[in-house]
């Protein structure tokens, strides 16, 4: 056996391949994605967006009042629930709940499920302006009983749709492209 | 002259060309490993070396199915307020007797940037430096948390009480209150000082504003008669002449100053009408280097100078004197003589003279605060003869409330302390221990005065010697209503509730008035309310609710009121000061100018990093108060950069490094005031304190002489950025005279032949314009770019190695001799470059180009190789040593802009065209329906720059003023030579001289 045979038949493949996996493994681990798609924790108040926002029908812009408007969607003020509920379905415990808390003036916490890192600055305004459903985004909100993330967060998923946006589009906008320029988004 | 053929310096060495090789490309210490010192590390420094020793903050970009934390819903929305999109209210700042209107930008309810009231009704809206950067004050981690009863936290109820029971012991024993406050231009204040007048027998109210100008206040009372307060209207004046006042740097009212003479100093063309600036002074100052003609000459000297040329006016040009004043009753000061005698050009004071005489009435004479008694004197004689009262200076008197304590005043006062007539001693906004020139003697007479209490933002040097200190509200959390001129009276209104246990000051005193018996609303807000609506109810059919509301909104209330007509001048208050100018001797050695520091104003600042760390506008120090000498005196005395003196006059002394300033005239030394505070986690131990030196000349407490300067054989710190980010050696600011500029206008650089295909730029294109005539360097813009971008503050190790981090500097350029150099100030700034060098080099593509002109840093791709800021031309690059804005405390995170990233360490960046407003106002105006439109995008700078000397807007847009100005035959770009066109277009400095036919 020449004495290079041992290195060129055993240990060169088995670094390719050990490196090979480890590629594999890390990139496995560091995919995000996995991590945060249908990521859907539970709520201090259970809150069903498919009976309010799917069989009531009442418009995402009736409590989220921000994104027209803000960068930010913004969530609806503990009032904003009373607007109905100081009238319909008082029996129900969590409506009790959110009452009480509303006239404790005690701040109300969700659990934040979208989340950007800090050096993105995202704007609601030109998207729900230009015509794109929130579902484009966020999911059939419409048909959950508990809000997931639907989509991913990676800037690929931001720019695959600004480099092709007609699906997310209504018929007939004129928009062809979403810019793509680093400080759109980062500053 | 061709530019080809002027030098531009910045220091004396290279002026001399003592230095062969460009100084410091690579600042002392650049390369080398932090070391500590060994009195261990302080605590900017720990900051520091916390951020360093910190690992890499791990990527955020993946959060993980784990709790992301919450989101806090309100639970009853404000109507104003909508998550995300800031708000701004209209406040006022004040600072001595000078009260500005301001907006304040909220997010969320905290406030974030200040700046100008752009509804200001004479058109001076904008906001002094000191009241952007006073952010700072209201999230300082240093502010106490609540009252401190002897040493100890106590509640509001025992800490009143003590106050109220210290009042009314001292009031029993028939002993004085004594209420110190600082200048009260309140109305409000005013009438509950009364009030308590009223409700304690033997209530002294001493106005303590230790900076301000008690020579002129002094001189106008006694030439006028009564109390009358000159003021300057820079912006009807064709000829103004400066006798050491430093108008546009540190005198009160600076940005309305700055707005109004350079309003007249940006000529559209070569026609246009110019004011121009005379100044006579010792000290190097801003308004100095803004002058047409400047004359260095000891500030003693000024009212000997002041009253010739007042003679020259009446013989030569046969200007009236006033009413009981003859050519034989003033002393025959000739010009030439006095010429002589001061070592001045005797031409240049007769075309002065000409000058005035020309314009007459729309001439103008104003004095400073280091000048002599006779100099301010003089400048009342000159307006009078040239008859700009009531034309370009309009007296005003001053209300009784509004009465600043005299020298005698005080000196009662510690009589009266020593003497033990003082029961209670109550401070306010007003810090005695530090400012009180003979410290010693006032810590011996307050101690004898068996109650103090002492009302406060932090612990200062008053506060550790009062029993009682009670915590007030910062002005961003208060009430109150200030007279901001004839007729205007600006309103303040709070902008978030009080951070911390703290109460206004106003309602501490209320309290105490209600102890007392008063029958008065606890609450400053009812009363201030109260008072305006008493005044309401005899004027207009408005509802006072309506009425009030709409005033908050707009910041200002304003009055119609009849301008008095000026009172006539005292002859023999002018005779007798004549005489003193002309037996004045010119004195031997050196003397002294003491004045408010640029930044830090008498000391009250000092515990602002901004603040601390903005750059001398003249002599680019940084982080302490080093004293200026002319380069013949720091020859004569073998003394160099740093090298420390002792200063003494009078049985005083301080001990300072020292720094020789070009153009400082021989025989003067300056220093400013202000630093060297005991109390202050970033204040304490920075600078010197020149406060022991205040007042050992009698007569004008600012200009001290003679002093003895003795090398004390040591050396200090001095930090300063003026050799950092070097561009000497090329031709990069111009300075024209008028006649330079008829010869010299449109001759532009020409960008070389570009072999790459020019950059495409579909829909807006940005870029700036700043007008270097109006451009005065007083650094509003640099404090509005650090609050707005979150720019860091490093300390002055940091400094010291080139590591200063604004986004925008303001370089100062001198040409001509080190002696009598001219100045120019350019501000420096990403200059967005079309083809930009630091694009290129970036090996991960984190510096790309925008498709609307923005050189855009994208920081989490950087990786910090810095190879962009080695390739930037402008230097302007900044790379994040530490985490300078990690760690800090959770108060000061408040200040953030949340529209802007917080830079980690690692990472470079630099001037964005504050690309967050650009995206807003596209966001706004694409909400409303229309295209964007000239005047929607205005960066920090540009809105905070008093001068408007800063234009930005859309270079493709032919109708924009931006696209105008880069059109100017004034215009050139900085190194535009090599053809990396740059964004921003700089308007040469046009000065006007006289002599050149231009009159």
């Amino acid at each position: 056996m020449h004495r290079h045979d041992r290195f060129v038949r055993k240990i060169v493949p088995a670094g390719a391949v050990s490196v090979l996996a480890t590629v594999l493994l890390v990139g496995y681990a560091a995919e995000p994605d996995r991590y945060t798609r249908g990521f859907e924790p539970e709520q201090p108040v259970h809150f069903s967006h498919r009976l309010h926002a799917g069989d009531n029908h009442i418009p995402c812009q009736y409590c989220h009042t921000g994104p027209s408007k803000s960068r930010t969607a913004g969530v609806p003020p503990l009032e904003t629930c009373l607007n109905c509920h100081r009238v319909t379905r008082t029996d129900r415990p969590a409506i009790q709940q959110i009452t009480a808390w509303a006239k404790s003036g005690k701040p109300f916490e969700w659990r934040r499920i979208y989340s950007l890192p800090d050096h993105v600055y995202f704007d609601h305004r030109p998207h729900v302006n230009s015509g794109i459903a929130c579902q484009e985004c966020h999911g059939e909100v419409q048909r959950m009983e508990r809000i997931s993330q639907a989509m991913s967060l990676r800037m690929g998923a931001c720019l695959a749709c600004h480099r092709d946006p007609s699906d997310a589009l209504p018929p007939g906008s004129s928009i062809k492209q979403g810019p793509t320029h680093c400080a759109v988004c980062h500053r | 002259m061709r530019d080809s053929e002027r030098k531009l310096w910045k220091t004396p060495e290279q002026a001399l060309g003592a230095l062969g090789a460009p100084s410091g490309e690579f600042p002392e210490g650049a390369q080398e490993a932090m070391e500590l010192p060994e009195a261990g590390p302080s605590r900017r420094r720990f900051l520091g070396l916390l951020g360093a020793s910190a690992a890499l903050a791990s990527g955020s970009a993946c959060s993980r199915k784990v709790d992301r934390g919450p989101i806090v819903a309100y639970t009853r929305k404000p109507e104003e307020v909508i998550p995300g999109v800031a708000a701004h209210y209209a406040s006022t700042f004040q600072e001595g007797e000078t009260a500005s209107p301001v907006l304040v930008k909220s997010r969320e309810g905290r406030p974030i940037h200040v700046q100008g009231n752009d509804e200001h009704p004479f058109g001076w809206g904008k906001a002094p430096l000191r009241a952007t950067a006073d952010l700072l004050g209201l999230y300082d981690p240093d502010r106490l948390r609540g009252p401190v009863v002897d040493g100890k936290p106590a509640t509001w109820d025992v800490a009143e009480g003590r106050l109220a029971a210290g009042v009314k012991d001292a009031v029993a024993k028939g002993t004085q209150v004594v209420l110190m406050t600082g200048a009260v231009v309140s109305p409000a204040l005013a009438s509950l000082v009364d009030e308590l007048g009223r409700l304690i027998p033997g209530l002294r109210h001493v106005a303590l504003e230790p900076a301000s100008d008690a020579v002129a206040r002094d001189v106008a009372r006694e030439v006028y008669g009564e109390p009358v307060v000159a003021r300057p209207r820079y912006d009807k004046a064709d000829v103004v002449l400066s006798l050491g006042a430093d108008f546009l740097g540190t005198m009160d009212g600076a940005s309305q100053a700055i707005a109004q003479f350079a309003g007249r100093r940006k000529p559209a063309d070569v026609g246009s009408p110019m004011s121009r600036l005379w100044v006579l002074e010792g000290s190097m100052t801003l308004t100095g280097s803004k002058a047409d003609h400047r004359l260095a000459l000891r500030p003693s000297a000024l009212g000997k100078v002041g009253f010739a040329i007042a003679r020259a006016l009446a013989v030569r040009h046969g200007l009236p004197l006033p009413a009981g004043l003859t050519l034989e009753t003033l002393p025959p000061l000739d010009l030439g003589k006095v010429a002589a005698e001061c070592r001045l050009d005797a031409k240049a004071l007769e075309a002065l003279a000409g000058d005035l005489a020309r314009a007459k009435s729309v001439a103008l004479a104003v004095a400073g605060p280091g000048a002599p008694p006779e100099a301010h004197a003089a400048c009342h004689l000159l307006n009078a003869m040239l008859g700009a009262v009531g034309a370009t200076v309009e007296l005003e008197p001053v209300p009784r409330a509004r009465q600043l304590a005299t020298a005698a005043v005080l000196d009662a006062l510690v009589a009266d302390l020593g003497a033990g007539k003082v029961g209670a001693l109550i401070s306010w906004g007003v810090n005695p221990s530090y400012v009180w020139p003979d410290a010693a003697g006032w810590a011996a007479a307050a101690a004898k005065a068996p109650f103090r209490a002492h009302l406060a933002l932090s612990l200062d040097e008053t506060a550790a010697v009062s029993g009682v200190v009670l915590p007030v509200n910062h002005w961003l959390e208060s009430w109150g209503d200030f007279d901001a001129g004839p007729g205007l009276t600006s309103l303040r209104q709070p902008l978030i509730a009080p951070l911390f246990d703290t109460r206004q000051g106003e309602e501490v005193l209320l309290a105490l008035a209600i102890g007392l018996g008063a029958r008065l609303p606890g609450d400053f807000h009812a009363y201030l309310a109260g008072l305006w609506q008493q005044g309401h109810s005899l004027a207009g059919p408005v509802p006072f609710e309506r009425f009030w509301h709409a005033s908050l909104h707009d910041g200002f209330v304003r009055r119609a009121i009849a301008p008095a007509a000026p009172p006539p001048l005292k002859p023999a208050a002018l005779v007798t000061a004549a005489a003193a100018a002309f037996q004045a001797v010119p004195a031997e050695g050196l003397e002294l100018q003491l004045v408010p520091d640029s930044k830090v104003y008498d000391g009250r600042y000092a515990n602002n990093g901004w603040l601390q760390e903005l750059p001398d506008p003249v002599s680019k120090v940084v982080w302490g108060n080093p004293l200026s000498l002319s380069l013949a005196d720091a020859k004569r005395l073998g003394l160099a950069l740093g090298d420390e003196v002792r200063l003494e006059a009078a049985g005083r002394s301080v001990t300072v490094p020292v720094l020789e300033q070009p153009g400082q005239a021989e025989g003067v030394v300056t220093l400013a005031l202000g630093y060297g505070r005991a109390a202050g986690s970033v204040a304490a131990g920075v600078g010197v304190s020149a406060w022991p030196l205040v007042g050992t000349n009698p007569a004008s407490p600012f200009g001290v002489g003679p002093v003895k300067v003795t090398p004390a054989g040591r050396n200090s710190r001095v930090v300063r950025t003026q050799e950092h980010h070097s561009l000497d050696g090329r031709d990069l600011a111009k300075l024209w005279t008028r006649a330079e500029y008829a010869k010299e206008r449109g001759a532009h650089e020409e960008a070389p032949v570009s072999l790459y295909a020019d950059q495409q730029f579909p829909e807006h294109k940005w870029g700036m314009a700043i007008d270097l005539s109006g451009c005065v360097g007083c650094s509003a813009c640099v404090i509005a770019c650090q609050s707005e971008n979150n720019v860091p503050v490093v300390g002055p190790e940091q400094v010291e190695r080139g590591r200063e981090m604004a986004w925008l500097r303001i370089d100062r350029y001198y040409e001509g001799s080190p002696d009598a150099p001219r100045v120019v100030h350019e501000p420096m700034l990403c200059q967005h470059c079309d083809s930009a060098p630091c694009e290129n080099v970036c090996p991960v593509a984190a510096t790309t180009h925008s498709p609307d002109g923005l050189n855009q840093m994208a920081y989490n791709r950087c990786v910090g190789t810095r190879y962009c800021a080695n390739n930037c031309p402008y230097k302007v690059r900044r790379f994040n040593f530490f985490e300078f804005n990690q760690n800090l405390s959770e108060v000061r995170d408040l200040a953030f802009n949340p529209e802007v990233t917080v830079r980690p360490r690692g990472v470079m960046e630099k001037c964005t065209f504050c690309v967050q407003r650009i995206s807003n106002a596209k966001q706004v105006a694409k909400a409303e329906g229309r295209p964007m439109r000239d005047g929607d995008v205005k960066p920090a700078c540009a809105v905070a720059c008093p001068a408007e000397a800063i234009t930005f807007g859309d270079l493709k847009d032919a109708s924009s003023r931006v696209a105008k100005l880069a059109g100017s035959d004034r215009r050139f770009h900085v190194l535009g030579e090599l053809g990396v066109r740059p964004a921003v277009t700089y308007l040469a400095d046009v000065r006007n001289p006289s002599g050149e036919g231009t009159e």
